[in-house]
């Protein structure tokens, strides 16, 4: 199984690695990436089961990746959790619209994630 | 300056606080900030432009213990050094309040830009002319952080 984390902030990123290895996924099964255009190379070379992606990112922001993701053949039915400090109502509307699977308002709660992380790898 | 478009900050800022650090914040008493007469001592700032039906920025500031203590905290390690790390940590600390404080805010005609962070030694911030800034003082575990509030009503 393989986890793809984006978010341009490095510390975040760790955080996120750090939840799941809570729930004993391994280092090697986390990938990651720093925006947008980073995050569709590695989905079209790896085979990603999941995605925890930022919302407002350089390059190539949250939103504009799901579109992009959901309308290519290949990588339409991946996962992908929006984790994101976007917290008004419009913001999770326009991300469902967009094709989010799900979607965690930033700060982050380890419980929160690896709940939706067993919802989502049943 | 209403206070229906200052409130929604602070309550994010105290609740993310929690969320982010797990620390209480306490709100001290707000008055009207004068950087040349302040002897209020700050080293990093998040700033958060808004525009729309008010005009203006809300700031949060921390001085340079404060913001290394919050970061050594969240990392689970002792931060000494105040570079990317710090820059990184409470840059996202202040998009998170950014985000918070929006969907408190959804009811009115305002666009919240996303946060710059600036640092140094009591760092100029440039503010609106003419328009009153207020500083709403936190005490927390970490020591003082402060929230900066300048709007101008545009309709």
């Amino acid at each position: 199984m393989k986890i793809l984390v984006v978010d341009d902030s490095r510390i975040m990123r760790n955080v996120l690695k750090n939840i799941l290895k809570e729930k004993e996924i391994d280092e090697d099964a986390i990938l990651e990436a720093s925006d947008g255009v980073e995050a569709l190379k590695l989905l079209k070379s790896n085979k990603v089961d999941l995605v925890l992606l930022d919302w407002n990112m350089p390059k190539l922001n949250g939103i504009e990746l799901v579109k992009i993701v959901r309308a290519e053949e290949e990588l339409k039915e991946i996962p992908i959790i929006m984790v994101t400090s976007e917290a008004a109502r419009y913001n999770v509307m326009e991300a469902i619209k967009a094709g989010v699977t799900d979607y965690i308002i930033k700060p982050i709660r380890g419980e929160i994630v690896h709940k939706k992380l067993e919802e989502l790898l049943k | 300056m209403n206070v229906k478009y200052i409130n929604p900050f602070i309550t994010a800022t105290i609740n993310t606080f929690k969320g982010f650090l797990g620390a209480d914040l306490k709100t001290g008493k707000p008055s009207l900030f004068n950087s040349t007469d302040s002897d209020v001592k700050y080293d990093i700032s998040g700033i958060i432009g808004l525009a729309g039906e008010v005009r203006g920025a809300v700031v949060i500031s921390f001085p340079k213990l404060v913001a290394l203590k919050i970061v050594s905290n969240f990392l689970k390690e002792e931060i000494k050094i105040f570079g990317d790390d710090v820059i990184d940590t409470i840059g996202e600390l202040v998009n998170i309040i950014a985000g918070n404080a929006k969907k408190d805010l959804e009811e009115y005609r305002i666009v919240i830009s996303l946060p710059s962070v600036v640092k140094g030694p009591n760092h100029q911030i440039n503010w609106m002319q003419g328009v009153p800034v207020i500083m709403i003082p936190f005490s927390s575990t970490y020591g003082p952080v402060y929230l900066f509030v300048s709007l101008k009503d545009i309709i």
